[in-house]
């Protein structure tokens, strides 16, 4: 039976993935390490370990389960917003209300001020047209504005 | 039962697509040999799951409502095509002279008058007033040949977390979801305007089963449970990305009265092979749970394949092999980002006297595409409703456009 040139194609790359998978080595297996303080990389890494699993690489979330980021208003509008936002989390926020979306961002007020500045300033690049920096001073400020308790 | 890892299941497509069993069908789908895919709608928007009545009419619900449709003159495709109704959800069953559907809140049944495509009745509300919630809320149903409803009411949560889906926090023991949510409740499918009191629970601790089903040939009720996400970023001093994406099966259970499956408390994991004690109440990535309390999985599934729809093959055209098996449709990933994502398929899981009766295959694949950015978004299919026609053909729904797929074989 002759293969076609697509299955051909397919077998090879099973191959391929097998193989790979024989000497350890999976698709995507990079537990993303501590990028070095800043450094260019190290926001997108910061954002495949703490955001990419909901809001996705392309920024598109998923539908009905988490928003998209890209070209939203958050991403788009002040750093001190999003700041705040993103350290609160969509629990008590005012757009849940209206919002289809099926799960809430939990608060990331447990990273440094260091690490959000670099996811911010990250999200504001890709998703936000080319937004300004968010650096750690201004994480640190919006951070001192929050209710000890929260 | 042995838990199938990820290599197992590639090697297992792979060595189908070697030996020349798939080949691509109608839109780059692949299947086994002797089957063939022909597109029988050509998109309606985010279907869910479908319903064939005994003179081939379909029936399909979605985020954008229902609609019947009809191939009138016998070439394949839908060329009629009637929205209808007011209930936009996920479960569209035939009944007797019924067709039940359901929404995020309630079930509901329209009448089917011999000769009518789209329901001229009016609906009736079998059971309403379901809290409306946001997360896992369709009310997908199952009934048996005596009129029992069987609902699967979804917990509204990932892991009854204190606080959902946030890192470290503890789990809510006894997790008081399970009271209202988590389940199967019971009703009399054939009585009307009932609310969640008139139900009783079932069973328990099922996190979400979209995929519920009767079988009417072992008497019983099977379904395949959403496992849980993001055990890395909730508790990533136990877990990383890799275990999050290959570890929480996605578990085919017989649905037995009393049953406890396990949600929130413990998760099968693949990787060791047993039930392990949820992070949430005290796991340590490898703790046991209290011996004999839940039972292992018939079959423990992928991580995250998200099994949206269960069906087992009683129709005559697919060769004996198929008979009494299970078809599971697999919506496909998000939560194993950044690793690839996966599922997007239909498999087969050969069944004998209501076991497993050998490996489950690969059924249909192909439908994901190339998805760019690894984005369910970019999915070009997602399959999410199964059923079977009058001549025995399989029909596949699709979330991404509405596309539906009628499955025959031809004998070699």
């Amino acid at each position: 039976m002759k293969m076609s040139r697509m299955r051909v194609s397919a077998a090879l790359l099973c191959v391929a993935t097998l193989a790979a998978i024989a000497a350890g080595v999976t698709a995507g297996d990079t537990q993303p390490a501590s990028a070095p303080a800043n450094s260019p990389a190290s926001g997108q890494q910061l954002y495949g370990r703490h955001c990419l699993s909901c809001h996705q690489a392309d920024g598109g979330g998923v539908p009905k389960m988490q928003p998209p980021i890209k070209g939203g208003t958050w991403v788009m509008g002040e750093p001190r917003a999003l700041a705040l936002f993103v350290m609160t989390g969509g629990f008590d926020s005012g757009a849940r209300k209206d919002s289809d979306n099926g799960n809430v961002m939990p608060p990331f007020r447990q990273l440094p001020d260091a690490d959000l500045a670099q996811i911010l300033s990250f999200i504001r690049a890709k998703f936000g047209k080319d937004g300004t920096p968010v650096t750690a001073a201004q994480v640190a400020e919006a951070r001192a504005s929050l209710p000890q308790s929260q | 039962m042995r838990p199938i890892s990820l290599a197992r299941v590639i090697s297992l497509g792979c060595a189908a697509m070697i030996a020349g069993a798939a080949f691509a069908a109608d839109d780059g789908l692949t299947l086994p040999a002797g089957f063939s895919a022909t597109v029988v709608q050509e998109g309606l928007g985010a279907g869910r799951h479908l319903d064939v009545a005994a003179n081939g009419d379909i029936y399909l619900a979605g985020a954008k409502g229902l609609n019947a449709m009809r191939d009138t003159n016998g070439d394949g495709k839908a060329d009629q095509v009637k929205a209808f109704g007011n209930v936009e959800g996920t479960e569209v069953r035939i009944f007797k002279d019924w067709l039940y559907v359901s929404d995020d809140v309630g079930v509901y049944r329209y009448p089917l008058k011999k000769g009518e495509l789209a329901p001229s009745g009016a609906r009736e509300t079998v059971v309403s007033q379901f809290p409306q919630e946001r997360q896992h809320a369709d009310k997908t149903f199952a009934l048996d040949p005596k009129g029992t409803l069987y609902v699967n009411v979804g917990a509204p949560s990932n892991s009854c977390q204190e606080k959902d889906r946030q890192e470290g926090s503890q789990g809510r023991s006894p997790c008081p979801l399970l009271e209202k949510y988590g389940g199967v409740w019971v009703f009399d499918g054939t009585k009307l305007n009932q609310t969640p009191a008139n139900g009783r629970r079932f069973a328990t601790g099922m996190r979400n089963a979209v995929a519920i089903e009767w079988n009417a040939g072992q008497n019983a009720l099977f379904a395949v449970i959403h496992g849980r996400d993001s055990i890395d970023t909730l508790f990533p001093a136990l877990y990383n990305a890799q275990d999050n994406a290959t570890r929480q099966a996605e578990e085919f259970h017989q649905i037995v009265e009393g049953g406890n499956f396990g949600w929130p408390y413990t998760f099968f994991d693949t990787k060791l092979g047993h039930r392990v004690v949820a992070p949430e109440y005290g796991g340590d990535a490898k703790k046991v749970p209290e011996a004999g309390k839940y039972p292992d999985p018939l079959v423990a599934f992928p991580a995250h394949w998200a099994p949206n729809d269960l069906l087992f093959y009683s129709g005559k055209s697919f060769p004996a092999k198929y008979q009494d098996g299970a078809f599971i449709a697999f919506h496909g990933s998000w939560n194993r980002a950044p690793e690839p994502q996966a599922g997007y398929k239909v498999v087969f899981q050969p069944m004998k006297a209501g076991k497993p009766n050998g490996a489950y295959e690969v059924f249909v694949d192909g439908f994901a595409g190339d998805m760019p950015d690894n984005s369910p978004n970019n999915a070009r299919y997602r399959p999410v409703g199964l059923a079977v026609g009058p001549d025995g053909s399989l029909y596949v729904a699709d979330s991404q456009k509405g596309r539906i797929w009628r499955i025959s074989y031809a004998k070699k």
